[in-house]
């Protein structure tokens, strides 16, 4: 399943391309994420809980960052799986600066496995834009936050 | 002596109500999961989420460790049973060794990794979820002209072309009858991949006695016999310590025509444990484990001069096999070769299967098998020709049929088309809608903006299947019938009825043959110890090959009742009428209560008779049967939406002699369900990575009764030559004629947009897409 | 199709099962009729299931001051067969009817279809049309959000941890307005496609009201203001039914595509509205 989007977040190109790799604002911002666990250079550990009405799951996944084009563009990769089945995206990222802040433009493909693919169909392509959109919400939660206490002192 | 009670009449031709319907309709007949055995184990099967993948290793110790779990087995432990069997052979065939359990990779979604075993199934269910399995993913193919295409993964990684068979069949001169066309018209048409979807999803429950070195084994299976002998093959034990017993099947249409790894994977888990254990399947793994049907590509190419003559017809058919060969995976599509002339006379025909592996499920028998595949390919040409010639799609069908007078009428394909009278129920239904006046209507329709659309199928199939030479494991059946010495009669039948009504149809056979009652006559069917050997249920052939099996032994018997009656009347010849033997000279008679009591009681034998009144046939078929129809649909298509509505449903079908007209009625609705099931709804669609996207009825559009039409159906009876019943078989018809039946009729409506072809199903989204390119 | 274990409460007064749920960690059932198969699939694992089947009077459907009160347990049945539905909101008695099949319309309920909130669920295009309100209790709170505000995101609904729905409020519609609930139901689920609600009211052949609820197009049901508003200022049908889906965000799936999905709301909405259109007086 093809995804694009894009998202205005209100922090400057260089800002936003720190956010969107810092582990502990990622791992604030998916969906889920209980645990974000550094395993190499630019790869995580990522144990989530997926709740959605009466839906859950836990997944056990990994986030991993590659193809980095400081600050324009990088490649995003989240993988998890679990008893009710398995997910994968893998999306570029673009950040253009814009007025009031940078625009990222995402671009990818989510596919996913086991029993969500078989019975949820129907609501995948739903689920997936809520999910991305709350990622960016958040992120630009954590954006606001972060203009205003210096990163330092959140770590 | 008593007096003389002639049956006033017959019970063959009547409507007679299935003497099976009281125990299921009230919830009494006892299927697989109503099984309860002592010390009963349940089993739950651990399987891949993914289409393809490397094991790089199992732990079962988390689910060892949950209480009531008391066994996991994962597929170094069955590496000995096995394998899976694919009794179809097809020069060159590439078959997959069909493990039950995956040994170190997985080839599609829904592979069997694990099964563990617990004194309940939620405690089987919760301990599946603690089974850890570490996967290496591996790229996967799902649509069969991908996996053909260079460079595809292969799904086998020993054959990276994923060709497991190629074959050809040709007949007359293809070349010539191309060379000497005046048109040619070629069409890609897909037959999509269906899931067979019966109520009751498969189950095992198996028994081993240790001390008796027996089992018992409970499948919900079409063919218990086939089924013993080939898993005692794959257990390596003695065929006669293996019963297979089928309780209540709730439906198959094919997709129990098979064996599977399941049933295997029980019995080496009773023996294992020494304990019994049953599994069901639930409708997820149905949808991912029990075999798909259909999953063709075809590309047809039709050779005709321009006054409607066909001259020869050319296919390419691309079968989407799956991941592994079921019991007759590869056979199904040479199914449609031998068909694909339909009911027309032209002799030249050039055929090309290839057998791709996909990442899937594998395809295998699914109601019609072959034949809905190629009858929607040449009703469909037919159409697309008569389009090309400005012709009318009746008028073309009548021009092309095989002539009254050619029976047997050998085709391109090798077969010898046993009696028809092709021309009879298209006329038939074309009077019955009064296809002049709809013609008319259709164009004041189209005067107004209004999509309506008429279309035609006439159908041919090849049934009674079928003769010995043509089938992997023997294609006749057996009956052996029983008269008790009190005049009960027990019928035993090697075929294995799941809804065919079959302790009906054999019932009034039997009265009527012996003159007894039709309740004091019982049919007994699907238990190995009790059955004699037979080879089961499917391809239309129950009444055709069963039902004379049956007939033949009645005659032995009535033979043998007569003389019985001889000797107790004390003279050289009796008749026998109504049941009752009588003397014609002296008009005095007996009973058939009193034959049977003194065949047993046996004081006075006739010469060399022995006591008793049992016979047992087998009988051999020398031809298949053909049966044939015509269906007329009458569409209206939302020009706003695309949504499609069926205004007219006409089947006129002529399957030879009728027994019970009202389970002829069930089987033509039935089948015709499934048929607009195919030509509307019905899609199991992969994502690229092998996913199974419809994988529960949530997604997968099965026909509901509110989406049915009326259904007009009437017969045309032309008897079959080839068994003394006459009869010719009902179990596909509907199905067959269905879908390009209707899929002309959209067709049809569409036409006025240049619409020449859609393939199935035609969901809205396509019409509507059609619509609007047809406008622009 | 077997679920885990959980624990299974049915309490016998709203009390009871106010204090049960106020622990957060359980699931409300009603008609179980969406959690039952998510259970069966393991899609769904509550540890403790807390059924308010057995609260008295929790299915209660009766009319004052103008409004009409739902039970949160009053079944679909219920609600299509109920006179005081019929005779004072007969737009949710349509849209009842169009839910499922006779067995699903037995069991499930008013209270546990909007608290699961399927975005292609029948009631929410209803009750947004309608200007319904929902009555949202917990062992300390009382309040009532507006329809609007109560369905937030695809099975995201504004009832927080410990709250049950009690109750539906439909202001009655007028007896001269017409009404409409139009839907595509998907061959294979029944769920809508595509399904719309439109209310009218008219005077002097001029269009003084227009409601329209939309569900299935979009992540969660919409009202249809710009189309309202084109409607109450004289514009015809199809320029509203045009406007329906304009600026939403549409869904996607096997059976139909966004743009096909938009297609649908406008053709749908124009019948709705037009059928709506003369039933009004």
């Amino acid at each position: 399943m093809k995804v694009s989007g894009s998202y205005l977040i209100t922090v400057a190109q260089q800002r936003a391309y720190e956010l969107l790799q810092d582990p502990v604002v990622l791992g604030k911002a998916m969906p889920g994420c209980d645990t974000l666990e550094r395993v190499g250079e630019h790869e995580y550990r990522m144990k989530m809980k997926m709740v959605m009405a009466s839906i859950s799951g836990l997944f056990d996944g990994k986030v991993r960052i590659a193809d980095l084009q400081p600050h324009s563009s990088f490649r995003l990769i989240v993988e998890g799986s679990g008893k009710i089945g398995f997910m994968k995206g893998d999306g570029l990222l673009h950040l253009i600066p814009a007025e009031g802040g940078t625009n990222v433009q995402y671009e990818g493909n989510v596919e996913v496995g086991g029993t969500i693919a078989a019975v949820g169909q129907r609501l995948l392509d739903t689920t997936a834009r809520m999910m991305i959109k709350r990622f960016f919400e958040k992120l630009s939660a954590e954006a606001a936050v972060s203009a205003t206490s210096s990163p330092a002192a959140k770590i | 002596m008593a007096t003389i009670t002639s049956k006033p009449e017959t019970l063959v031709g009547k409507r007679i109500r299935r003497r099976e319907d009281p125990r299921l309709i009230t919830g009494t007949a006892t299927y697989l999961d109503d099984l309860k055995l002592p010390g009963m184990h349940h089993a739950c099967v651990v399987r891949s989420p993914h289409a393809a993948a490397r094991i790089k290793n199992i732990n079962v110790k988390p689910a060892l460790e949950l209480p009531g779990v008391v066994a996991v087995f994962t597929g170094a432990d069955v590496k000995e049973v096995g394998p899976v069997p694919c009794a179809a052979g097809l020069p060159g065939l590439r078959v997959p060794h069909h493990h039950i359990l995956a040994q170190d990779r997985v080839y599609l979604v829904g592979h069997p990794v694990a099964v563990v075993v617990a004194t309940d199934r939620y405690i089987a269910a919760d301990a599946a979820d603690l089974v850890e399995v570490d996967y290496q993913e591996l790229p996967a193919v799902a649509d069969p002209e991908k996996a053909l295409a260079p460079g595809a993964p292969a799904v086998h990684p020993q054959w990276p072309d994923n060709v497991a068979f190629t074959f050809h069949q040709e007949g007359g001169d293809t070349a010539k009858a191309f060379q000497d066309a005046e048109v040619v018209v070629k069409q890609r048409i897909t037959s999509q991949r269906l899931i067979p979807t019966a109520m009751e999803t498969r189950g095992v429950v198996a028994d081993w006695k240790a001390g008796e070195k027996s089992m018992t084994l409970w499948s919900s299976t079409q063919v218990p016999h086939l089924l013993r002998t080939l898993l005692a093959g794959m257990l390596g034990m003695p065929e006669n310590r293996l019963r297979v017993i089928t309780p209540e099947v709730g439906g198959a249409f094919g997709s129990k025509l098979n064996v599977y790894a399941e049933e295997a994977l029980m019995a080496f888990i009773s023996m294992r444990i020494g304990k019994p254990v049953k599994w069901v399947e639930s409708r997820r793994e149905n949808f991912l484990c029990t075999i798909h049907g259909r999953g063709h590509v075809d590309y047809f190419e039709l050779a005709a001069m321009r006054d409607g003559t066909i001259l020869g017809m050319k296919l390419k058919l691309i079968q989407d096999l799956g991941a592994f060969l079921q019991l007759l995976t590869p056979a199904i599509p040479t199914l449609s070769v031998l068909m694909m002339p339909g009911l027309y006379k032209f002799k030249n025909i050039s055929a090309d299967i290839v057998g791709a592996f996909t990442n899937c499920t594998p395809t295998d028998a699914y109601r019609g098998a072959g034949r809905p595949e190629a009858t929607h390919g040449i009703e469909r040409m037919v159409d697309i020709l008569a389009a090309e010639l400005k012709m009318d799609p009746a008028q073309i069908r009548l021009k092309n049929f095989v002539d009254n007078d050619a029976f047997p009428f050998v085709t391109a394909t090798g077969l010898a088309y046993d009696s028809g009278n092709y021309a009879l129920p298209l006329n038939t239904a074309l009077a019955e809608v009064d296809y002049a006046s709809l013609r008319r209507e259709q164009q004041q329709a189209r005067q107004q903006g209004k999509l309506m659309g008429v279309g035609i199928s006439a159908y041919g199939e090849i049934c009674a299947i079928g003769p010995s030479p043509a089938t992997p494991a023997g294609g006749w059946e057996s009956a052996t019938v029983k008269i008790e010495p009190s005049g009960k009669v027990t019928v035993l039948t090697g075929t294995s009825p799941h809804g065919q009504g079959e302790e009906t149809t054999f019932a009034q056979i039997t009265a009527d043959e012996l003159g007894v009652d039709i309740d004091d006559v019982l049919v007994i069917h699907g238990d190995t110890s009790i059955v004699q050997y037979g080879i089961g249920t499917f391809g239309s052939r129950n009444t055709a090959i069963g039902g004379t099996a049956l007939y033949y032994a009645l005659q032995e018997l009535k033979t043998k009742i007569k003389k019985f009656g001889a000797v107790l009347l004390d003279v050289d010849e009796v008749t026998l009428v109504g049941g009752v033997c009588v003397d014609e000279k002296s008009g005095r008679s007996v009973s058939f209560n009193q034959v049977a009591a003194a065949a047993y009681r046996a004081l006075k034998l006739p010469p060399n008779t022995e006591p008793g009144l049992v016979a047992t046939h087998f009988w051999e078929p020398p031809n298949f049967t053909f049966p044939f129809g015509a269906h007329i649909v009458v569409t209206d298509v939302d020009r706003e939406t695309g949504q499609v509505s069926v205004r007219r449903y006409v089947a006129v079908d002529d399957c030879g002699k009728i027994i019970n007209p009202l389970i002829v009625a069930g089987q033509v609705h039935g089948g015709v369900a499934q048929g607009l099931g195919q030509a509307l709804w019905e899609q199991a669609v992969y994502a690229d990575n092998g996913q199974l996207l419809s994988g529960e009825l949530t997604d997968y559009a099965l026909p509901r009764a509110h989406m049915m039409p009326w259904i007009e159906s009437s017969h045309t009876i032309t008897p079959s030559p080839v068994n003394p019943l006459g009869v010719k078989g009902v179990g596909e018809a509907g199905t067959i004629g269905c879908s390009p039946a209707v899929v002309n009729s959209v067709v049809d409506a569409l036409s006025p947009l240049g619409v020449r072809h859609i393939d199935m199903p035609l969901t809205p989204e396509k019409i509507w897409k059609l619509i609007q390119e047809g406008r622009a | 199709m077997i679920p885990q274990n959980f624990e299974y409460s049915a309490p016998a007064t709203l009390q009871e099962a106010l204090q049960l749920i106020s622990g957060g960690e359980c699931k409300v059932m009603a008609g179980g009729m969406s959690l039952i198969p998510l259970m069966k699939l393991r899609l769904a694992a509550p540890e403790h299931v807390v059924d308010l089947g057995r609260v008295p009077g929790l299915n209660s459907i009766s009319e004052s001051g103008g409004v009409v009160c739902i039970g949160a347990t009053a079944t679909h049945h219920d609600i299509e067969s109920s006179p005081v539905i019929r005779g004072r909101v007969p737009l949710l008695a349509e849209a009842a009817s169009h839910i499922g099949d006779v067995q699903v319309r037995n069991r499930g309920t008013l209270g546990g279809s909007i608290a699961h909130a399927d975005p292609a669920a029948d009631y929410p295009a209803s009750l947004l049309a309608l200007e319904a309100k929902v009555r949202l209790v917990s062992a300390n709170s009382d309040r009532t959000v507006e329809a609007a505000d109560f369905f937030l995101d695809p099975f995201t609904t504004a009832v927080e941890s410990g709250e049950i729905v009690l109750e539906v409020l439909v202001p009655i519609e007028e007896p001269r307005e017409g009404y409409r609930y139009e839907k595509v139901p998907h061959p294979a689920s029944g769920f809508a496609v595509v399904g719309v609600a439109a209310r009218i009211k008219k005077a002097g052949g001029k269009t003084t009201l227009a409601r329209i609820g939309v569900t299935g197009t979009g992540p969660r049901a919409f009202r249809a203001l710009a189309a309202e508003k084109l409607l109450e200022s004289g514009a015809d049908v199809a320029t509203a039914a045009a406007a329906v889906a304009e600026g939403q965000e549409t869904n996607a799936d096997l059976y139909a595509s966004a743009e096909y999905r938009r297609h649908l709301t406008r053709v749908w909405a124009a019948r709705a509205l037009t059928l709506a259109l003369s039933r009004a007086s």
